[in-house]
């Protein structure tokens, strides 16, 4: 079992470390999936609390490593499934969102017990020499008879999907509508309108935003709507640290709405939110 | 035949170019759950009152808005943190709005225009209930023998600020002669702590006392004008024989336009 990665641009390593980042801030604990040319960052809806919602991210290897191999445990094996701790994983390349790192190395080793290991190169301001910096991040293997529980999920099949062009009014007035109604529901037309409704006793509020590009799909359907936990889709925008603004909202009605993040154009970042009973 | 109005059904519709200011106005009295709205051709009120003993308006004249229109005279009582939850809804991005309302037992509905984003807009339907007449002390400070101040806002917000905040009491002198105006607090400890305001002082901008009156408030009432004390370009303040304190505050939009929150407060009964 062999893997190593490099990274040299700094843009694409701050990227990583974004991604990193926002998934460190929804859960405990990620899965990394290593595939031959993709690599997978898996959290789950955190057992501990209802708020954390489902959230994935998949990194076409060429897009970020001009190094990347990755050798299965068993030849007939096409991944290597990690399991760590996000909060540590977040911590070891913290170090990337600073300038002066020319090159990132992540490799899996064992040093008494398996681990990844990020080792940066930094040039420091004082002296021309490249100071290394190494995080051994420890990892359990998941052997592949528990792979079943472990595979990157599917992005559900949306009756209608928005782009939106800017996220920030949207972002900040879920995090002010959750504290209105427990769940939000998401109206959808092809027309290019979104409608985000909070109710409560008091108040009903409808937010609305126009003029958005409709997502081709097989599936055409007028109109859209879905339910879902206002805490949980607070939880993925509030732990949003990319600073890519387009987002796409795919609703399949009354099933579950996914948000998609194109960081690039191989590498996403999705979330699927879950339809509530209202 | 009647002509069509083109505000349809509705029997109030207000606009306003800026929700900063009202939305501080808001905010500065909210200290009470059920707030209520009045508005005619006059303008727009809302009053929240805590017990019988402190009343806050918030008025707004027609000109205050972009765009006023009201048949006869409306009211309606409202949830004050609803209200302020829905103004606030786009935090501190600049939005323009809208306010409509048709008719009694039909809700209040505010429309949230962000500059940011012409292609985002938020509607809050508040539900309306009725309520009570507010108690009108306007009537008790009419009249020819009341002591009237103007102070600069800034300058008094700076003067409540250093004022001790443990204090349980706050005493307020207004006079014709020295000291002119007084404020002491009176801790838990009977500490007392005083400062003066000469009428000759650069933040008086007006000094109106025709006789000495000094009244007595609880400083957790006169505490809930600070919020509406801090955005204030200028207080008023007038009181009657018996103390009765009302403070009148005037906050400027961003347009100039001028915004008032009035308080009220009854003194405490004469201890000695």
């Amino acid at each position: 079992m062999k893997f190593r990665a490099l990274m040299q641009d700094a843009m694409y390593m701050r990227e990583f470390q974004a991604i990193v980042a926002t998934l460190a801030k929804l859960a405990k604990d990620c899965v990394m999936i290593l595939g031959d040319r993709q690599m997978h960052f898996i959290v789950n809806e955190d057992q501990s609390s209802a708020a954390s919602p489902l959230v994935w991210a998949t990194i076409a290897a060429d897009e970020y490593f001009p190094e990347y191999r990755m050798e299965a445990a068993r030849s007939d094996q096409e991944y290597i499934v990690l399991s760590m701790s996000s909060a540590n994983l977040g911590r070891a390349l913290s170090v990337l969102r600073g300038g002066g790192v020319s090159m990132c190395k992540l490799k899996l080793q064992r040093i008494q017990f398996p681990c990844i290991s990020v080792i940066a190169s930094v040039q420091s301001s004082s002296s021309s020499e490249a100071r290394e910096v190494v995080h051994d991040v420890p990892v359990t293997i998941i052997p592949a008879s528990d792979w079943a529980a472990y595979v990157v999920p599917r992005v559900p099949n949306s009756q209608l999907a928005l782009s939106l062009p800017s996220l920030r009014l949207l972002r900040s007035l879920i995090d002010k509508l959750k504290n209105i109604s427990p769940s939000l529901e998401f109206q959808a037309s092809f027309d290019g309108e979104l409608s985000v409704i909070a109710a409560s006793e008091m108040s009903t509020v409808t937010s609305r935003f126009q003029k958005l590009l409709p997502r081709s799909l097989t599936v055409s359907q007028q109109e859209a709507s879905c339910s879902v936990d206002s805490r949980k889709a607070s939880a993925f925008f509030g732990a949003l640290q990319l600073s890519n603004e387009e987002l796409t909202i795919g609703i399949d009605q009354e099933h579950s709405i996914h948000l998609q993040i194109d960081v690039r154009q191989d590498v996403v970042l999705h979330s699927i939110l879950p339809a509530v009973c209202v | 035949m009647e002509e069509a109005s083109p505000y349809g059904d509705y029997k109030f519709v207000g606009r306003l170019d800026h929700v900063k200011t009202f939305n501080q106005a808001i905010k500065s009295i909210c200290f009470n759950d059920y707030g209520m709205l009045q508005v005619s051709d006059d303008g727009l009120r809302i009053t929240v009152e805590q017990g019988k003993s402190i009343q806050a308006t918030l008025f707004m004249p027609p000109g205050a808005f972009k765009e006023f229109y009201v048949q006869d005279f409306q009211s309606f009582g409202l949830k004050m943190n609803v209200l302020s939850e829905c103004l606030n809804l786009f935090g501190s991005a600049d939005c323009s709005l809208r306010m409509m309302y048709r008719d009694q037992g039909d809700p209040l509905k505010i429309i949230l225009y962000p500059y940011d984003d012409e292609d985002v807009s938020t509607e809050c339907a508040i539900k309306t209930m009725d309520c009570e007449e507010p108690i009108d002390y306007d009537m008790n400070l009419k009249g020819s023998d009341l002591n009237v101040i103007f102070v600069r806002g800034p300058n008094l917000s700076k003067v409540f600020h250093e004022l001790e905040k443990s204090a349980e009491e706050f005493e307020f002198v207004t006079s014709p002669d020295r000291p002119h105006f007084k404020i002491t607090t009176v801790g838990i400890m009977q500490a007392v702590f005083s400062v003066e305001v000469a009428k000759t002082s650069p933040m008086m901008m007006m000094f109106n006392c025709k006789q000495t009156v000094v009244a007595r408030y609880k400083s957790q009432q006169i505490r809930l004008t600070n919020k509406a004390m801090q955005v204030a370009t200028k207080v008023a303040i007038k009181t009657n024989s018996i103390g009765l304190l009302e403070l009148h505050l005037v906050m400027q939009g961003e347009g100039q336009e001028e915004i008032f929150v009035q308080f009220y407060i009854i003194p405490l009964l004469n201890a000695d």
